[in-house]
């Protein structure tokens, strides 16, 4: 992958570090929540907490944290926000491909707006 | 009821950005990044960390309570529309520029969130159809 910008390579890994651990956070709290079998109510959570979906969830989000924050100091958060939205789009992918959840037309009207301003603050700075 | 929703999503994007600004505030006191016990100490030394948190767990307990009564649509939206508050506040707080690349990109992604709120609501149309006119 090519230099984009203003990005130095430690920047840059952090952001795809955090687009995993997001992303992997999320659909690891959909599976957890998702279960058939789990029941309701406290009988719900006990299940949940006896399998490693949630814990995985809960481990992404908490080093996603750290990630972030680390991200921030080296960016301008104004810059870091807006590349941050990338986010939004690798969730959809994401629930499209693992979960089957459709793609309507105005979706990708909006994945495709969200990618294109974020390439724009990655290469523009 | 719209004034409630209204305070919920402002609440909503007022959390997320209490919690961007703590991040910001607190990696900087932080620096330099490192993946060492230190850089761990220096994060969770200073109040700012504990900032963010306030700001991720209200901002939990928000949206719960908006996905319960608001419409899924707006509801996201605002759940992503912080990026324009702590724009602003980027540029009074730390004193940063808002070129043209980072004016344009957040123009195109703030459409984007706006594309897909409306996606979401038209999914869920049925549910979130507001009730008639309370006059």
């Amino acid at each position: 992958m090519p230099p984009t910008g203003s990005l130095s390579a430690l920047v840059a890994s952090l952001w795809l570090l955090n687009i995993v651990l997001d992303t992997g956070g999320q659909l690891a709290f959909k599976a957890a929540a998702g279960d058939p079998a789990a029941g309701d109510g406290l009988a719900r959570w006990k299940h949940m907490a006896a399998r490693p979906w949630l814990w995985l969830g809960v481990g992404c989000y908490v080093v996603e944290f750290l990630v972030w924050i680390a991200f921030l100091s080296l960016i301008p958060l104004s810059e870091g926000v807006l590349l941050g939205s990338i986010n939004i789009v690798a969730i959809m992918i994401a629930g499209r491909l693992l979960f089957g959840e459709k793609l309507t037309r105005l979706r990708v009207a909006g994945i495709a707006l969200v990618t294109l301003g974020v390439v724009i603050v990655g290469v523009g700075g | 009821m719209k004034r409630f929703y209204l305070f919920g999503f402002l609440l909503l994007m007022g959390f997320d950005t209490l919690a961007q600004i703590s991040f910001k505030y607190a990696g900087t006191q932080a620096l330099p990044v490192e993946a060492s016990l230190a850089w761990l100490l220096r994060v969770f030394g200073q109040p700012w960390v504990y900032g963010a948190v306030i700001g991720y767990v209200g901002a939990f307990f928000t949206w719960m309570a908006l996905l319960k009564h608001a419409p899924i649509g707006p509801a996201f939206a605002a759940s992503h529309l912080e990026v324009v508050s702590v724009m602003l506040l980027s540029v009074w707080l730390f004193d940063e520029h808002l070129n043209l690349a980072r004016v344009l990109g957040a123009i195109a992604i703030i459409a984007g969130i706006v594309c897909l709120g409306f996606a979401e609501s038209r999914e869920h149309v049925s549910d979130t159809e507001p009730a008639p006119a309370e006059a």
